[in-house]
């Protein structure tokens, strides 16, 4: 019974001795079986070129991993595999595949097949090697000096034709840039941007609409301005004002519109659009200020005998068919119903 | 169980409630006839015809502004809109005016038309600046948004003594606005000037657009900034604040036209502006400059007869019949010679 319990714990004290070897080397043999496996599988499964491509890919990575794990830069280690350098290096060349790094790679790999022969080297100095060959075949590229060519370093051997397709559409976009530009030209034509903002035109511009300004606000203020010697907040005369105003506005709507003929005085500076013929205002019966009026042409066919306010006009809103409304057809009444309809829509 | 808000709380899906004194402003804009005068109000649509360069399209959108708020500004026009289309759409919506650009020969043309059947009048722009220009050219731009709110005030000038087709013209441009009443209008209200002067050496009219503001005369720079920016003053280098008061300071070079354009109010209109106080107009320029020139005008909506210039056809073929027979005679006259 003691026995049973002393065999089972001896196999795995047998085991411990190398805890660290334990761990990898199972790993590595279980992971590069099953590795080897898939590979197989799949190389079984692809071409050939992927075959030929995997095997030495896999015995390269176990050289790797064996070089990580032995890497003593002082060692002179016999190389186990021989015939594998070739293949790597078959791979290396491969990859650089420039024209100009041939010559330098196979200097470099004759080099490192001299030395092969040679001397065993480690497989690390090997790769020193190889890194020293790409160094030298870099530093032979850098080092070239490029023609001065606009179109840059073309490797390709159709220079020529690059060159002329590229000399082709410059060609093409001058008359282009060119019709742009004229294009542009036309259509900023009579725009004017205003170097200085203020010089003598415009300042005498300025004047002339001011005086028109200065002249209807005169003539509101004299229309508006409320009587100096009765104060507005006193209820007696607040009374009395009211008075005043309600009689002058309903004299002004009973009187007929003005007819100011003096309208056509030649005065150089600025005439206001008054309108003092067709609304009530405080104005007495000639418009005092504004005899430079220009008045409207049509004002001087109206009847001088209607009143001046519109509503209280005989023709408010009829058109002149309609003043014998009673003696016309129905349709003439239909159209009276729409008229007042389209003047009270509130759509914009 | 609620009852559901009757009256005017009831929008149907509007919006929030608008109350009801901007409500009855939005309808006063949007009113055909004048309150007042019982005229028609004018509005406007300004639009263009053929392609544009992207300046005039600018131009376009700049003279939208000046003719607010009785203008479509977001007026959409399509390729395949006719002339037709928008004299249709500019009866029900009380439309009277049309402004139409155009660029015919890469020149710019601008036309003044009254719809539906009212005479063009056709202008060859030769000058122009836009809006943007001028507000980059001058030093402090001003340009409040409120001064859209009321349509400008139109004043012509120079057109005097001329005969025909000047004089519909000038009556064209009057009735462009609404129409100002002096007993009833806000000064408040009156904030753009539109000037339209005709130039009778180049005989092109200049059109420009400017914005009115009142300053108070006879109050010192200082207490005017104080109370327009009310903020605090720096008192620090001062011992008392009369000091910063009755300081003397230099006056500017345009108050000398001041006194010239000083108007007393007849009401408050600001802090600044009080009523019975002299204040002084100062106009600042806003919106396009143009420079324009008559080319022509017809007597329908862009058709009719041509009004001007004077048509010149048949006057030429007299003169070829008159010249045929000269010749005949002269070849005449020459065998019997021989």
């Amino acid at each position: 019974m003691a026995a049973a319990p002393q065999a089972v714990s001896a196999p795995p004290s047998a085991a411990t001795p190398n805890p660290s070897k334990r761990k990898t080397r199972p790993k590595g043999k279980g992971s590069k079986n099953k590795a080897k496996k898939k590979k197989l599988a799949r190389s079984e499964q692809d071409d050939s070129v992927r075959r030929q491509r995997n095997k030495p890919s896999a015995k390269f990575l176990k050289l790797l991993r064996k070089r990580a794990r032995d890497y003593n830069s002082d060692d002179d280690e016999e190389e186990e595999e021989q015939e594998h350098p070739p293949s790597p290096r078959r791979r290396r060349r491969d990859d650089d595949g420039e024209d100009d790094d041939d010559e330098a790679l196979s200097h470099s790999d004759q080099e490192e097949d001299e030395e092969e022969e040679g001397v065993s080297t480690s497989a690390v100095t090997r790769f020193e090697q190889g890194c020293r060959a790409f160094r030298v075949a870099f530093l032979k590229i850098m080092n070239k000096k490029l023609p001065d060519d606009p179109l840059g370093p073309i490797l390709s051997a159709h220079k020529k034709l690059v060159a002329a397709k590229l000399a082709e559409e410059a060609e093409e976009r001058k008359p282009k840039g060119e019709a742009r530009k004229e294009k542009r030209v036309a259509a900023e034509k009579g725009h004017v941007i205003p170097k200085d903002h203020l010089d003598s035109k415009e300042k005498e511009l300025i004047k002339v609409a001011t005086k028109g300004v200065v002249r209807l606000f005169n003539a509101v203020s004299k229309a508006q301005k409320p009587r100096k010697d009765l104060n507005p907040s006193r209820t007696k005369d607040a009374k009395v004002l009211a008075k005043e105003r309600k009689n002058t506005f309903l004299a002004e709507l009973e009187m007929p519109s003005h007819q100011d003929k003096k309208s056509q005085a030649p005065s150089n500076f600025s005439k206001m659009p008054c309108r003092t013929n067709h609304m009530p205002s405080l104005f007495l019966s000639k418009c005092h200020n504004c005899r430079t009026c220009i008045h409207p042409l049509e004002r001087t066919g109206k009847d001088e005998h209607e009143p001046a306010w519109a509503p209280l006009r005989d023709t408010y809103m009829l058109g002149s068919k309609l003043k014998d409304w009673d003696k016309m057809k129905d349709s003439a009444a239909e159209m009276q119903a729409e008229v007042p309809l389209g003047d009270s829509s509130d759509e914009e | 169980m609620r009852q559901p808000r009757s009256g005017p709380g009831k929008r149907r899906g509007r919006g929030p409630r608008i109350p009801a004194t901007t409500l009855r402003k939005q309808q006063a804009v949007l009113a055909n006839v004048d309150q007042i005068t019982g005229a028609k109000i004018p509005k406007s649509f300004v639009f263009s015809r053929g392609k544009l360069p992207s300046t005039l399209r600018h131009l376009q959108q700049d003279l939208r502004k000046v003719m607010l708020p009785y203008t479509a500004l977001n007026l959409k026009e399509k390729k395949r809109n006719n002339l037709k289309d928008f004299v249709n759409v500019a009866g029900p919506l009380g439309v009277t005016h049309f402004l139409i650009l155009s660029n015919p020969k890469s020149l710019p043309h601008l036309r003044f038309s009254k719809s539906p059947q009212g005479p063009t009048f056709t202008f060859q722009i030769e000058e122009y600046a836009l809006a943007a220009d001028i507000a980059n050219s001058q030093k402090r731009p001003r340009c409040p948004p409120g001064i859209f709110k009321n349509s400008p005030l139109v004043v012509l000038s120079g057109f005097s003594g001329l005969g025909n087709p000047f004089e519909s013209l000038v009556e064209y441009f009057q009735h462009m606005v609404p129409a100002v009443d002096p007993s009833t209008v806000k000064l408040a209200a009156c904030q753009r000037i539109l000037l339209l002067k005709y130039d009778k050496e180049k005989e092109v009219i200049d059109f420009r657009h400017y914005s009115i503001k009142l300053q108070p005369v006879g109050v010192s720079r200082r207490i005017r900034k104080l109370m327009q920016n009310n903020q605090v003053p720096d008192l620090r280098d001062l011992k008392d604040v009369s000091d910063y008061v009755t300081k003397a300071g230099y006056g500017s070079e345009s108050e000398a036209d001041d006194e010239a354009a000083t108007v007393s109010l007849p009401s408050d209109i600001d802090k600044l502006n009080q009523a019975s106080r002299k204040s002084a107009v100062r106009l600042q320029e806003i919106g396009p400059r143009m420079t324009m020139r008559l080319v022509k005008v017809e007597s329908g909506l862009c058709s009719g007869d041509v009004l001007y210039p004077w048509p010149v056809a048949k006057k030429s073929v007299g003169k070829k019949g008159k010249g045929t027979e000269e010749e005949i005679e002269g070849q005449e006259e020459t065998e019997d010679e021989l």
